[in-house]
């Protein structure tokens, strides 16, 4: 597959390239950023992340988790201590809390890398090692485009290194 | 120094050079930094070796004995867990709150509260005696269908203290990926594959960042309110007793204070020699400590309160019990602890009112040594005193720690610094990918 990849310094030019090479019909792009940013996720139209719903799931499940681990084997070997009724509510809270907030957290990073594609042994072949420095990069797979229209586009939005693959 | 002139200082940082200056400890370690190691190691022997001693002969070359039960290793571990609390605060209330100040001193006060519960972790374990039943403290089907009594604050514990550790590790592990990935792209040979390995294959795509910045939030959010609740359930081992001295609706918030109060102390004495040795005068300013002395103030105003509070309530519970409790604290065996644990918990952080002191790095981390041990020993008065006069005076007595419980507490506090060593050498000390986020966003400077 044919492409172009571009370089660039700021926040600001990486994300005016990115809507310029959309509104010139190339939406198929993979860009790269040392930095996290919304406002290249709005400039590519990339809206949410499914990983809040997993942390829910999470969540819940600790809950319940909580709930059965407490009140399950205290029913399973009932044994009345401190005077307090076999299913006491007020302390299972707390295992529940924590069971909570365990998966809810261990959910999050699972989510996270699933939907992140991670792990992963192999890098992209357009990945550089600047884009982890201080280098935003934007590749624009030719596609139905003429690769030296598209290098042109490219050379156009002020992109400080250009790399052509055909 | 002027803040002009440490404007002029700053201003030049980009990106490249965060990448560059917070790597750059990451290279061959000095001289110094082996011996600092060598110390750790040799008094982490003298703490297994007094350890050793203690599985062998017996828990009773401890000092503890009818009727102080709990002593140095119950205030170990309740010391440790507080210190650890303050890397959370920083970490994850500082996000939810957009405080910018935190970007710098997250990434090291993160790894100081692991460290520090991977500390208070052992100390239940050592004071079990016989610590190869551990296991009895975790929830598995065993062949006499006996469970956990998951009504005791204890077992409570062992769910807080495993779920903070556990989200603590995550938090920060998840935090480091980029920059893992960064250090990755700036080594060669296995230095590069170790680091790529770690950063499980990063390269910071959109799609990547998006995902992560969620569950960023997310990892924040939770572990806000768990920070609140693991002292919370540490102090309740003790509130919800009948001892006098203990049992009190106040100490959850009250531990919780003293917990941030100590934390912020232990992050200043660490933040000042870490800066200090690896040149990171541009990203650690005296804006950060100034920000970190207004905490310790306001925790120590909260902890002031909490002393006075507990007068005030036995006073006004008008139970002798009580009452002679709280006076024989102070005018008792253990007055001397505990007007050491005033002074220098409410009375030396008083210093900071003033703003020469709050940017004074020498006069901070004298105060934070102040506060370390102040909270170290609020520990141990509130367990020590509280069980040596309570009910029947029949049943009255002192302890005073032997040579092992000495020994293991010299070791705790080298097993607590050798890990954050291997940390300033192995990891970045400070979030690239937060200071570039910073610096991206027009900041030149990362405060003044």
């Amino acid at each position: 597959m044919s492409g172009v990849l571009a370089q660039y310094t700021s926040l600001g030019e990486t994300e005016s390239a990115i809507r310029r090479f959309r509104e010139a019909g190339h939406t198929d792009l993979q860009v790269w950023s040392p930095i996290p940013s919304e406002a290249l996720e709005e400039a590519m139209d990339i809206h949410g992340s499914p990983v809040g719903r997993w942390a829910l799931i999470g969540g819940m499940t600790g809950c319940v988790t909580g709930l059965l681990l407490t009140a399950g084997t205290s029913l399973g070997y009932p044994l009345v201590t401190q005077g307090k009724p076999i299913v006491s509510i007020p302390p299972f809270i707390v295992v529940m809390f924590e069971l909570t907030i365990l998966l809810t957290g261990i959910f999050a990073l699972m989510a996270m890398l699933v939907h992140a594609r991670r792990p992963r042994r192999d890098l992209s072949p357009h990945y550089r090692p600047e884009f982890s420095v201080d280098r935003f990069g934007v590749y624009v797979p030719a596609g139905q485009w003429d690769l030296s229209d598209v290098e042109q586009l490219v050379r156009d939005t002020g992109a400080v290194d250009v790399e052509t693959d055909s | 120094m002027a803040t002009a002139e440490l404007e002029a200082r700053v201003v030049h940082l980009t990106m490249a050079d965060a990448n560059e200056d917070i790597a750059r400890p990451i290279s061959k370690p000095a001289l110094r930094w082996w011996l600092l190691l060598g110390v750790t190691v040799l008094l982490i022997g003298v703490g297994a070796a007094a350890w050793f001693y203690q599985i062998g002969v017996g828990l009773g070359v401890a000092g503890i004995t009818h009727p102080v039960m709990w002593g140095v290793y119950i205030t170990n571990f309740v010391f440790w867990v507080g210190i650890a609390h303050s890397g959370t605060l920083i970490s994850a209330i500082l996000y939810l709150f957009r405080s910018g100040w935190r970007t710098t001193i997250n990434r090291a006060a993160e790894a100081m509260t692991i460290f520090a519960v991977m500390t208070a972790g052992l100390f239940p374990l050592i004071h079990l005696g016989r610590v190869w039943y551990f296991y009895w403290l975790m929830p598995y089907p065993s062949q006499r269908q006996i469970w956990p009594d998951f009504r005791s604050p204890l077992v409570l514990d062992v769910f807080a203290v495993g779920t903070y550790f556990t989200i603590s590790l995550i938090f920060w592990y998840t935090g480091l990926i980029p920059d893992l990935a960064a250090l990755r792209d700036k080594f060669s040979g296995m230095k590069s594959k170790v680091y790529g390995a770690l950063s499980l294959g990063w390269t910071g795509t959109v799609n990547e960042w998006r995902h992560y910045r969620r569950a960023y939030l997310y990892m924040a959010g939770i572990a806000t309110p768990l920070v609140l609740s693991v002292h919370s359930v540490v102090s309740w081992d003790f509130a919800l007793s009948i001892v006098p001295g203990w049992h009190s609706t106040i100490f959850a918030p009250y531990f919780v204070a003293g917990a941030i109060f100590s934390g912020i102390a232990m992050v200043i004495t660490l933040m000042v020699p870490l800066r200090w040795a690896f040149g990171l005068e541009d990203y650690i300013t005296e804006y950060h400590f100034e920000n970190m002395a207004k905490l310790l103030l306001l925790t120590s105003l909260i902890v002031g309160y909490a002393y006075a509070v507990e007068y005030f309530l036995a006073w006004y519970s008008a139970d002798p019990i009580e009452q002679e409790s709280f006076l024989w604290r102070a005018r008792g065996h253990y007055a001397l602890p505990f007007w050491i644990m005033v002074f220098c918990n409410v009375v030396v952080p008083m210093t900071c009112w003033f703003k020469r002191i709050r940017r004074s790095i020498a006069a901070l981390f004298v105060i934070s040594i102040f506060v370390n041990i102040g909270m170290w020993y609020e520990r141990f008065v509130i367990i020590a005193s509280s069980l040596a006069h309570e009910f029947d005076p029949g049943g009255w007595g002192v302890y005073t720690p032997s040579w092992v419980e000495i020994a293991i507490l010299v070791g705790s506090f080298a097993w607590f610094f050798f890990w954050f060593l291997i940390f300033t050498r192995t990891l970045p000390t400070i979030s690239i990918a937060e200071v570039k986020e910073h610096l991206a966003h027009g900041h030149t400077d990362l405060g003044t």
